[in-house]
């Protein structure tokens, strides 16, 4: 019986432990570290669900757009941008970019974009959180031959209200992904995995 | 007798709790620009009469901007380390401080370090800015609405001049 109590509480304590773990801004990986040392210039940006409460107050919703972007920042559960530019190409490896993707390789996470250009070596992957049907997070990840992104939303949001967070430091590029993700339904590309290259 | 012994007792008790906090430091923005001092072994310059240009300020910007702390220090003789001095401004700083933006350039070993605190129906900024030898830091505490009002006036005067995008 006491076993049977105690095998409980470690199956209810290690959910509630992933349940806190998915929406919970992550700590930096040790890629993310290594990308760190190498870039010339690193730019990072870290918003928690109280300080994105709080940055909503900056909108004070007589406009509409920023009665939008109010409302969506309101229901986030955080923000993670890293940008990192390098001075030469080759400085960081596909295998890097292979460990940062397979972070995401969950049930719940699930690829909508995967491109790969072989001319100008550019990736760029998005994928969604769902979670009972309903997005709960985008991770995007593009990279350049001298530019790595990374972004992580997570909280409830839709593909077109990613311009909306173009306002916030840092998170002006988004407002590009949107329109390239337009640009890429156009040519019927969102609904699958699409690979240019040899993947 | 026995009286007497309590005494020195309670005495010792209640000088533990001050030893504890004198030795652990102070914290905020002296607290920060103190070990900045001491880790770095610089000098800080404060701006004199500041807590008068806060006043002004406060005043001024109908309490849109306040609690305004400035410290410049130069001639840093060495490349700071980013991770170093994050880790230093984070332990010092106290709680309710969250890092929202880091900006890294080796190139001209450039560090932003920008921090934020919910301080009730105000918001706490602590900026860090190294550039070369020289560091800025500075603490103040804003009125988001005012703030964002004064954002607005400058956005729109710049739509009007055919900019539309001013978040870059």
């Amino acid at each position: 019986m006491k076993k049977t109590i105690a095998a409980l509480i470690l199956g209810a304590a290690t959910l509630a432990a992933q349940a806190v773990a998915q929406d919970t801004l992550p700590l930096p990986s040790a890629v993310e570290k290594e990308l760190a040392a190498k870039a010339s210039d690193v730019t990072e940006v870290t918003l928690g669900k109280n300080m994105l409460g709080f940055a909503a107050k900056f909108m004070n919703g007589k406009d509409k757009d920023d009665a939008a972007a109010r409302q969506l920042i309101e229901g986030l559960d955080g923000i993670y941008v890293r940008e990192y530019d390098f001075d030469k190409e080759g400085e960081y490896s596909m295998e890097q970019i292979e460990q940062l993707r397979k972070t995401f390789e969950t049930p719940e996470w699930q690829p909508i974009v995967h491109e790969k250009e072989r001319k100008n070596s550019e990736t760029t992957d998005v994928l969604m959180k769902m979670v009972n049907g309903e997005n709960r997070g985008i991770f995007i990840l593009e990279s350049e031959p001298k530019e790595l992104t990374i972004v992580l939303i997570l909280g409830p949001i839709r593909m077109d209200q990613l311009s909306e967070l173009g306002g916030i430091g840092g998170l002006g590029s988004l407002a590009e992904v949107q329109k390239g993700m337009k640009v890429k339904e156009k040519g019927k590309l969102t609904d699958k995995v699409k690979t240019d290259g040899d993947q | 007798m026995r009286k007497l012994i309590w005494i020195p007792i309670c005495i010792f008790a209640l000088l533990i709790p001050v030893a504890v906090l004198a030795g652990g430091g102070e914290g905020g923005f002296d607290g920060v620009v103190d070990s900045i001092e001491s880790h770095y072994h610089v000098h800080a310059t404060r701006i004199p009469f500041l807590g008068v240009i806060s006043l002004i300020a406060r005043k001024s910007t109908h309490e849109g901007v306040g609690n305004l702390h400035v410290a410049e220090i130069e001639n840093f003789g060495t490349g700071v380390d980013g991770d170093e001095l994050n880790q230093l401004v984070e332990q010092k700083l106290g709680s309710g401080w969250e890092r929202i933006i880091r900006e890294t350039s080796k190139k001209g070993g450039e560090q932003t370090l920008i921090f934020m605190r919910p301080e009730g129906q105000r918001m706490g900024l602590f900026v860090i800015d190294v550039d070369g030898h020289e560091m800025d830091v500075v603490q103040v505490s804003v009125d988001p609405d005012h703030l964002n009002e004064n954002i607005g006036k400058y956005s729109h005067h710049h739509d009007e001049d055919g900019e539309h995008d001013v978040s870059d």
